[in-house]
């Protein structure tokens, strides 16, 4: 193995503080690495550790169920779906050069590449592709990535048309396919998977798995596209964040995801950088819209009007987050960015509540740490910022296990999260009817009619007009208070480039291939 | 606990059995107690962990309404079907025959999953015992030697600033003055590539072991210089002051002698709170050990898991108590004659 290894790297850090405590200094400042030179070439060798926040027992190697943080990062590494997110969140080509919809969106038709090789040597082909959709969107038991797409794929009716070409008849016209089909957990894997042996065309091929601790993977020489810079790359399990940043700044590991905001400052004064990105994470209130006194939409209106948002990304966020208008989905080109930004206004709120009957208004919240950063400090302050409108919200801090537990979903006013997704995938799993994750028991019978139309409409114009129309409906009567989208902050040390912000996934989307060390 | 308090020489006792036989007597007397202690222990784990509501929702939360198919898994698994008596002694059976379950979150037995994390918890701790033991004796004798004067002053001072600390602030300094802030000579976690164990690194050892020495020394520390003190205070050692015995032979030979029941006390008490308390510094640590496991499989709810940790947990507790006490009696003459006679 050439270049820079691990334990270079760890003896860097030391031969840099034994020089400087031999000069007689007792720091080590001197000693830190500064910021790469971004026009540096890149260079080739060494092994990459990244340090990942979570994961434990559950940890799996199921390119199609991950479970926690860790998994992700190497389902990112180990498989790759047919479509990409770019850093700009639009599609891009990956194993398929085109993925296009007929005229009516009932039969899509993908065109592989034809030079895509797995780890096993095997070259990808449509019957690869198809036995990935029939694990993915098993009819019976779909896996986490495949439960929207099993509603609508016609798998018995799907076939190859020659080696590269698959054909993708749906059971209903479906005009955003290509976004399903972009989704990490839609990996594909050769039709003789076996998850003790996890093959597939990623840029990291499997070498050891410790469920909880860590993972290594080698670098894929026959990559189809521009191989990975690293010879091998190391993913450590951290249960604890301070373990994780001291790792990074040991130089024990040289990523961590999901870097505590308040070190962002802290962290570059000792040789590490901060890279923020903006994502369309929400941390949203539920209001349940069929249960008193949610019912009434003048108070839903109240409740959205006593929310000073921006105090809320100051706070909770500690100012990394951008302003939100009750409305989900930043990045679709359809985000409905005209409707007037709603703002913090005590008078009318009250008004509201007057008119409603409800000028004593007492409701409880429910929240819950299983929500993320940002969920119980912004429910706290949303306590205050009700005080001063006459309304008294009594704070409940449920424990994860009963917050997801029995009563999930049925909270008539509570938090929950979500991760960047589009507007009709999004509104599939938390908005429409027969949603699984409806938590404000949204049914809007003009929403749900908008919403059918719009998937399959093939015209984008057209389409992102009537998803305007749907959201103008959710901003007037629906359930979320969307206070804000959080931005993804992570860290990277000073001896490796290549890691830029990307608007999916922590760390430039986990894809470790275009890192290499200075 | 202290058994060896409690024997007193049995004054008028009719009978005279022979020193072996009475010997055997008390071991099982406490083997006995020790497994009823133990069998009390599994009952309470037991219902601690079944009675906490339905254990599905808890183990699927988001995604208990989607997956049915994994719900039914889980309550085969869980026996869940079953009395509740018949579950504890199915459990209880598995026990017995070594049979510790099956992870939920992870479909592999626990015993697997836990042989490694158990050898290596009990690597740190023995480590931490083996450093901190003879500093703890070292540093109590220079200040009983020092008694009063500056360095004890300054030395106790110490000491009770370092029992003030919680051990993740010890950790969180030690880790910033040798890893990441001043220096850069340890490792700051003890990860390494290729799962080898934590202690084939020896470096990334220093640092947890010293933050369990520097958390638990003090209490030791204090013990033994207490006792250490109230020997040198009594009319034997003033006698043999008096008949010219050397102060620092008088320290070795007849004060630390008698400290160290008090100590073996002390660090058995230390030991068996490691055992279980070990997880703060495994987690700033990321070593790889049964107190990050036991905070892992709490959260996710995985039963299996948590009973056993809890029961090798217990076993280590009663385990350490009884090594004390015997070692207690043997250092004490009163105690070991009382039981000889």
């Amino acid at each position: 193995m050439n270049g820079l290894s691990r334990r270079d790297v760890l003896r860097l850090g030391a031969y840099a503080a034994a020089g400087a405590t031999g000069l007689g200094s007792l720091t080590a400042c001197g000693a830190v690495p500064p910021k790469p030179d971004p026009n540096a070439p890149q260079k080739r060798g060494g092994v990459l550790s990244h340090g990942a926040t979570g994961g434990g027992l559950k940890d799996t190697l199921d390119p199609h169920s991950p479970v926690t943080n860790p998994d992700i990062a190497r389902c990112r590494n180990l498989y790759e779906p047919l479509l990409a997110w770019d850093e700009d969140y639009k599609i891009q080509p990956a194993l398929a050069k085109a993925v296009t919809p007929n005229k009516d969106a009932t039969v899509w038709t993908v065109e592989l590449r034809d030079d895509v090789v797995f780890h096993n040597g095997k070259t990808m082909t449509a019957d690869d592709v198809l036995s990935t959709l029939a694990r993915v969107a098993d009819p019976k038991a779909p896996t986490s990535g495949g439960v929207e797409l099993s509603g609508i794929l016609d798998l018995k009716n799907a076939r190859a048309r020659g080696p590269y070409v698959v054909e993708l008849p749906l059971s209903s016209p479906y005009a955003v396919l290509d976004q399903l089909l972009a989704e990490y957990t839609v990996g594909i894997i050769p039709a003789d998977f076996d998850v003790a042996n996890p093959v597939g065309t990623g840029a990291f091929k499997y070498d050891t798995f410790q469920p909880g601790l860590q993972s290594s993977f080698l670098r894929h020489d026959d990559y189809w596209g521009d191989p990975a810079w690293v010879d091998e790359l190391l993913i450590f399990d951290f249960a604890d964040d301070s373990a994780k940043v001291n790792a990074l700044l040991a130089g024990q590991v040289q990523s961590v995801d999901n870097l505590p905001s308040y070190l962002v400052d802290s962290i570059s004064d000792q040789g590490s950088s901060a890279l923020i990105s903006e994502t369309g994470a929400w941390v949203p209130f539920t209001m349940r819209v069929d249960v008193a006194p949610f019912k009434d939409n003048r108070v839903r209106q109240a409740l959205r009007l006593i929310a000073d948002r921006q105090q809320m990304i100051d706070q909770a966020l500690n100012g990394y987050g951008f302003l939100g208008n009750d409305l989900y989905s930043p990045f679709d080109p359809a985000y409905a960015k005209d409707l007037p930004q709603r703002e913090q206004d005590l008078d009318k709120a009250k008004s509201l509540l007057k008119q409603a009957g409800q000028s004593d208004l007492q409701v409880e919240l429910v929240t819950s740490t299983a929500v993320g950063a940002g969920g119980v400090e912004s429910a706290n302050l949303f306590v205050d910022h009700a005080r001063e409108a006459g309304v008294d919200v009594r704070l409940t801090k449920a424990d994860p296990n009963t917050f997801y537990g029995e009563r999930y979903l049925s909270w008539p006013f509570a938090q929950d999260f979500w991760n960047t997704r589009n507007y009709i995938p999004q509104v599939a799993v938390c908005a429409q009817k027969g949603a699984t994750y409806n938590e404000t028991h949204f049914d809007d019978p003009d929403f749900n009619d908008l919403i059918a139309t719009a998937r399959q409409e093939t015209d984008e114009a057209k389409r992102n007009q009537l998803l305007q129309d749907a959201q103008e409906i959710e901003y007037d009567t629906g359930g979320y208070i969307i206070w804000g989208f959080k931005r993804q902050v992570d860290g990277y040390s000073n001896l490796v480039q290549g890691f830029v912000p990307h608007r999916y996934m922590p760390c430039t989307s986990f894809e470790f291939r275009r890192v290499s060390f200075v | 606990m202290t058994d060896a308090a409690t024997v007193k020489p049995m004054g008028a006792g009719p009978r005279v059995r022979s020193a072996p036989a009475a010997w055997t007597l008390w071991l099982a007397r406490r083997l006995g107690l020790a497994v009823l202690t133990l069998w009390l222990t599994s009952v309470l784990v037991f219902l601690a962990t079944t009675a906490l509501g339905d254990p599905v929702k808890a183990i699927l939360g988001k995604s208990a309404e989607t997956s049915p198919a994994r719900a039914e898994q889980i309550r085969a698994q869980l026996n869940l079907d079953d009395s509740i008596f018949e579950r504890y002694a199915h459990w209880l059976g598995g026990l017995l025959t070594g049979d510790l379950g099956t992870s939920v979150a992870n479909q592999q037995p626990v015993s697997e999953l836990l042989g490694d994390r158990v050898i290596n918890s009990g690597v740190l701790v023995l480590i931490a015992a083996v450093v901190m033991i003879p500093i703890a004796f070292g540093v109590a004798l220079i200040c009983a030697n020092a008694r009063g004067r500056r360095t004890d002053q300054a030395i106790q001072l110490v000491l009770l600033t370092l029992a003030g600390l919680p051990e993740f602030v010890i950790g969180i300094l030690l880790v910033a003055v040798f890893s990441t802030t001043l220096l850069h000579i340890l490792p700051a976690v003890t990860i390494s590539a290729g799962g080898e164990s934590p202690w084939q690194n020896p470096a990334s050892m220093i640092l947890p072991v010293a933050t369990l020495v520097l958390a638990v020394a003090p209490y030791i520390i204090r013990i033994v210089r207490s006792t250490l003190l109230e020997v040198l205070d009594s009319d034997y050692v003033e006698l043999a002051r008096l008949k010219g015995v050397p102060e620092r032979v008088v320290l070795r030979k007849h004060a630390l002698l008698n400290a160290i029941v008090p100590g073996i006390q002390v660090i058995a008490l230390q030991l068996a709170w490691l055992a279980g308390g070990v997880v703060i510094v495994e987690y700033l640590f990321s070593y790889p050990g049964v107190g990050a496991s036991l905070v892992d499989s709490v959260r996710n709810s995985d039963i299996p898991m948590v009973q056993a940790l809890a029961m090798i947990i217990a076993a280590v507790y009663v385990v350490v108590n009884l090594v004390a006490d015997v070692l207690s009696i043997l250092f004490t003459p009163r105690a070991r004659t009382a039981i000889g006679s």
